[in-house]
């Protein structure tokens, strides 16, 4: 049992920022899906969770950086 | 890859893991024009790591290879320390030297690419930690500054020797204590950013790994230096969270915070590297 980051797509879609995935320690892990989804304005970052350490830096940036309150970290389940 | 140095067998590529089909389908090879944004969508040069999660250290090594110009006709001479245990997950040439000893190990390969590949451009650049470049390897540090070798010297300033438990380096500010040095620093940091100047160098730059555009813009300045003129020196704070004490979410606040103390912005740029630079940035590469 551990935290990982989750984005919710559709807050991050509305914005066009990528900095998560700039500051993300983890290489290939927080990466960001330019194809838009219908309906939503641009694309959305995304977490590889089997790759994810939990270390939250992530959230820091986007809530407490950004306020734009995207990312938060979620327990990963066996599903 | 856009590069003939690593191909995969069209027989074998079916049963090939996704991680190695990105390098070749998905990898910024072969591009001159490689930038920090790449680091959002394309495959990265370094698969994966085993640093500790929310390592600053770890961020400003993906900043560092994304900023390569050219990654395929790179080799980076490394030292014992938090970095080496990234490098054997790196997608290109990796040497590791010695404690101490890598800015000669990268002199002698420079010199030897220069003979073997006249036509070619090859750089060279050394990763290493405070300890390799500032205690242990003071000397091949400054020597090779001083014989005017074109390589490039990075140093991750994590300000303690934090892989074997805590103890006091040279690059400890005055007055800081650790688990192993709990008397506190007597003699103040050395400010190896200025040292640098002194001792011959095309560009010294002072910056911490908070900002991913300046570090990459650091990175390519001091490559594109290195390949004409001679040395270039980078020096960055990665603090150790674990040493200091804080939590894995709160690497980056602390460089921030440093950006307005110890780690002002510091930059030395030699009259004839400032000139090249221009050009650079005219040909867009900057």
């Amino acid at each position: 049992m551990y935290y990982v980051a989750k984005v919710n797509s559709e807050m991050c879609s509305t914005y066009k920022c990528n900095m998560c995935t700039l500051y993300c320690p983890e290489p290939n892990t927080l990466m960001f899906d330019s194809a838009k989804v219908e309906g939503r304005e641009h694309g959305t970052s995304w977490v590889d969770e089997d790759r994810c350490k939990g270390c939250a830096i992530c959230v820091y940036v986007c809530s407490d950086l950004l306020n734009r309150d995207c990312i938060e970290m979620a327990m990963v389940t066996a599903e | 890859m856009s590069v003939d140095i690593y191909k995969i067998n069209p027989e074998f590529r079916d049963i090939m893991p996704k991680d190695i089909l990105d390098l070749e389908d998905n990898a910024t090879w072969g591009q001159e024009k490689r930038t920090i944004q790449d680091l959002t969508d394309k495959k990265e040069l370094l698969e994966e790591h085993s640093l500790c999660a929310g390592c600053p250290e770890a961020a400003a090594l993906r900043y560092v290879l994304t900023a390569l110009p050219k990654p395929e006709d790179t080799i980076i001479v490394n030292s014992t320390g938090c970095t080496s245990l990234m490098f054997p997950h790196i997608a290109l040439h990796t040497v590791h030297s010695l404690f101490g000893n890598q800015n000669a190990v990268a002199s002698g390969i420079k010199r030897a690419l220069e003979w073997r590949f006249p036509d070619k451009v090859k750089d060279v650049m050394v990763l290493a930690g405070d300890g390799a470049t500032i205690d242990i390897g003071l000397d091949y540090t400054l020597q090779s500054f001083f014989r005017q070798e074109k390589i490039t010297t990075i140093c991750f300033d994590n300000e303690v020797y934090a892989n074997t438990g805590g103890q006091e380096s040279g690059s400890t500010p005055k007055g800081h204590v650790f688990k192993m040095a709990p008397k506190g620093k007597v003699f103040d940091k050395v400010p190896m950013w200025e040292l640098a100047v002194t001792s011959g160098c095309q560009y010294s730059i002072k910056l911490t790994a908070s900002a991913p555009k300046a570090v990459a813009r650091a990175v390519r300045e001091a490559v594109y230096i290195a390949r004409e003129l001679g040395p270039t020196y980078i020096h960055l704070y990665t603090p150790c969270i674990l040493e200091i004490g804080l939590s894995a979410s709160e690497g980056l606040w602390e460089m921030k915070e440093q950006d307005k103390d110890r780690f002002v912005s510091f930059k030395y740029v030699s009259p004839e590297a400032e000139a090249l630079l221009k050009e650079r940035k005219k040909e867009g590469l900057l």
